[in-house]
């Protein structure tokens, strides 16, 4: 098979497609078109999984593809150019789902000649593809199978002969199927969504790469030169020069709850009175050992930790990270900085994403508290806020899907919920089946709104906290929310097109697309882009993954907060009494759909405003869904 | 008149303590505190809060007595005597 002539630098050109059930691999090429509209990473992967999945399917069955993607910027030195993401149809959410992770892997895949991988179909038996340097091949991993994600990547890797590989891999945890596994590469997780569980229900195990090759770009003076500019930014900045390598994201524990907005037992509260336990601060003191470094990053925010002593001690992890501490930590009521990082750890090594785990713990917690399960189904653990021993067992539970809590809380918090009943869906802190992450709702309305019509759910990559938490727009109004939610998806899908960290959102935005990521893009590619034409591709990303949301369901009446959120204001802390009231919502949503273009009465995109982006295939498909 | 300052992470770290008692002018708004602090600390301190490159304040809140106030246009804000100032840390997303 060979494609026409693709123009651009940057991309690989050209991705593979693996058929699992009939063990073919074959290249697959790039057009010009796919990446001047819709860049890389998230964008063409958006459009392509369109395209390709039928709607209505199971996630986890053989229709099902899963699609391993890079951004065209991957494996050169733009600061956090390392990334990869995954994409598929989640069996949380149902619906178009993403996650990326830093690390290697990314890279390591555009210097192996390839910009992605797509997946489809199922294997009889366990499998493993092997990229080699533009050769793949599919191998046996029987032998593998059952392996934790550290043990089973230097197993891989001890297979291949080569410790140059970089490798990404699942665990029992998505063997099993529980619908947030995830995949681990190194000790990133692609971890939200439940992607790993579809790599486990089509028998991969994992994907190793190992490449020699480089990304060429059109002009090596002018990509120096945006180097040293981008160098110096990171240089100057504090959040990328002293916060991020001092602290790393968990610096936000003791930030958020200052403000009042941290997640504690369940969301019951948001200040949280043993934070500094569970502090950055603190974890800096007593874990810490030494910060590392994603690939062509100066940040340095991950950090290297040894527990200590307790009951795990010895347990090494890269992290904790803010997310793993509010949900292990706050929200479960407990404030063991070591009994995290050996759960965050243990999470990493069944595969499942440590943020709907805490959150799940937390959310059974407050079922037991009130008595709405018993000592029956959670295996006899007496399941209370506080109770930092049981975090580690009960994750366990949940990664290999053991006993009555086990697999009760792999289902998730919403299908959980929905299995208690008795009014637990007030509490369930969940949108469209992903859970909230640890930052506040009813203290940010903007953000509110950003997780209320995420195409992810409760994502924090798709509004973003920061614009409202750092003064830069009002925070206690919902006056401006709806343009301001709508630019930072935009800056929040570009970056993920491109892809870039958004750590140093600082940089890159803060609050819109800037000419700086225009630069970045046309720079590494070639592609001749202006912002406005910018702009509208990260529109036209965001109105495709609506339009796939539409196909399966999702409407306006789906764009929602959970019941604490809507009718319990924050009831103590420097937040104490805001709320996202549903006539707020509702004032929210009608703004942001005008805006959007979409129509106000069920949130699906205009027939106009897909024309204009020139999606004139989707605005085709919409108009059965009217 | 004299003012606690809270402290959080590098901010905490380069001025050695938790909360610090901080004697300022009668009339001293919030740009005269940074201001002292800048002197007292030196550069260290300017890195934390200032864009190296173009010099102003990177956007963070600051408390002053809960209630917050914007780095980029607050420093007018004037501090009376026994206010606490709690500085959070210039740091995005999460």
């Amino acid at each position: 098979m060979s494609g026409a002539v693709f123009n651009y630098f940057g991309y690989a050109g050209k991705y593979l497609r693996v058929n699992l059930t009939s063990g073919t691999i074959a290249d697959c090429f790039l057009t010009n078109t796919l990446a001047e509209q819709f860049v890389g990473g998230v964008g063409i992967a958006a459009r392509l999984l369109y395209d390709e999945i039928r709607p209505g399917i199971d996630p986890l069955g053989a229709e099902n593809k899963l699609l391993f993607f890079t951004g065209p910027l991957e494996g050169t030195m733009i600061p956090t150019a390392s990334r990869i993401g995954l994409y598929g149809k989640s069996p949380l959410t149902h619906s178009f789902f993403y996650s990326s992770a830093g690390g290697y892997f990314g890279p390591e895949l555009k210097f192996a000649g390839y910009d992605g991988i797509m997946f489809e179909g199922v294997s009889s038996n366990p499998v493993y593809l092997f990229i080699d340097n533009c050769t793949a091949e599919l191998r046996d991993a029987t032998r593998f199978w059952g392996m934790d994600t550290n043990r089973v990547q230097q197993e891989i890797a001890e297979d291949i002969g080569s410790d140059e590989v970089r490798i990404a891999a699942i665990g029992p945890a998505a063997e099993r199927l529980v619908r947030f596994a995830c995949v681990i590469s190194g000790c990133r997780a692609l971890g939200r969504g439940g992607l790993g569980a579809v790599m486990g229900s089509k028998k991969l195990k994992a994907v190793a790469v190992r490449g020699y090759g480089s990304v060429a770009v059109p002009n090596v003076r002018r990509m120096r030169s945006l180097l040293d500019e981008l160098f110096a930014r990171f240089s100057a900045h504090p959040a990328t020069s002293e916060i991020l390598p001092r602290y790393g994201t968990p610096v936000l524990v003791n930030a958020n709850n200052e403000l009042g907005l941290l997640g504690y037992r369940n969301w019951q509260e948001e200040y949280n009175p043993q934070a500094e336990g569970l502090s950055g601060e603190t974890m800096r003191k007593k874990i810490v050992k030494r910060d590392k470094s994603c690939f062509a990053c100066p940040a340095r925010c991950s950090k290297f930790s040894v527990v200590g002593n307790g009951i795990v001690e010895g347990c090494t992890v890269e992290g904790p990270e803010y997310e793993d501490i509010f949900s292990l930590g706050s929200m479960c009521g407990h404030n063991d900085i070591e009994v995290v990082a050996a759960a965050e750890r243990l999470c990493d090594d069944v595969g499942i994403d440590a943020i709907e785990a805490g959150v799940a713990i937390a959310f059974a917690m407050e079922c037991y508290e009130r008595g709405l399960i018993s000592l029956a189904d959670t295996d006899g653990l007496e399941l209370r806020f506080g109770r930092a021993d049981l975090i580690v067992p009960v994750i366990k539970k949940i990664g290999m899907r053991e006993g009555n809590l086990g697999n009760l809380l792999a289902e998730g918090v919403k299908r959980a919920s929905e299995k208690i009943g008795k009014g637990s869906e007030h509490f369930a802190m969940q949108n469209k089946g992903l859970t909230f992450p640890g930052h506040s709702a009813r203290g940010l309305p903007g953000f509110a709104l950003g997780y209320a019509t995420g195409p992810r759910g409760a994502s924090h990559h798709d509004g973003r906290p920061t614009g409202e938490r750092t003064g830069l727009v009002q925070r206690a109004t919902i006056e401006g929310k709806a343009e301001y939610t709508a630019r930072i998806n935009h800056l929040m899908v570009l970056l993920d097109s491109m892809i870039l960290c958004h750590l140093p959102e600082g940089i890159w935005g803060p609050l819109d697309v800037t000419e700086l990521l225009v630069k970045c893009i046309t720079t590494t590619t070639g592609i001749d882009l202006n912002l406005q034409q910018t702009i509208a591709a990260a529109e036209r990303i965001w109105n495709v993954m609506r339009a796939f949301s539409v196909r399966e369901g999702y409407r306006r009446e789906h764009d929602r907060l959970p019941p604490r959120f809507m009718e319990e204001p924050i009831p103590s802390g420097p937040s104490r009494g805001m709320m996202i009231s549903r006539q707020m919502l509702d004032m929210m949503l009608d703004q942001y759909y005008t805006f959007r273009g979409w129509d106000i009465s069920t949130g699906i995109p205009t027939r106009e405003k897909l024309l204009s982006l020139g999606l004139t295939d989707i605005a085709e498909d919409m108009e059965k869904y009217r | 008149m004299t003012i606690t300052l809270k402290t959080f992470a590098n901010i905490r770290d380069i001025v050695g303590a938790r909360e610090l008692t901080i004697e300022l002018p009668a009339g001293a708004r919030l740009g005269d505190l940074f201001e002292y602090l800048t002197q007292t600390f030196g550069k260290n301190f300017d890195r934390q809060i200032r864009n190296q490159i173009t010099g102003e304040m990177v956007p963070f809140l600051i408390l002053v007595n809960d209630v917050a106030f914007r780095s980029t246009q607050d420093m007018e804000q004037p501090l009376h005597h026994g206010d606490v100032v709690t500085i959070m840390i210039p740091f995005d997303g999460g």
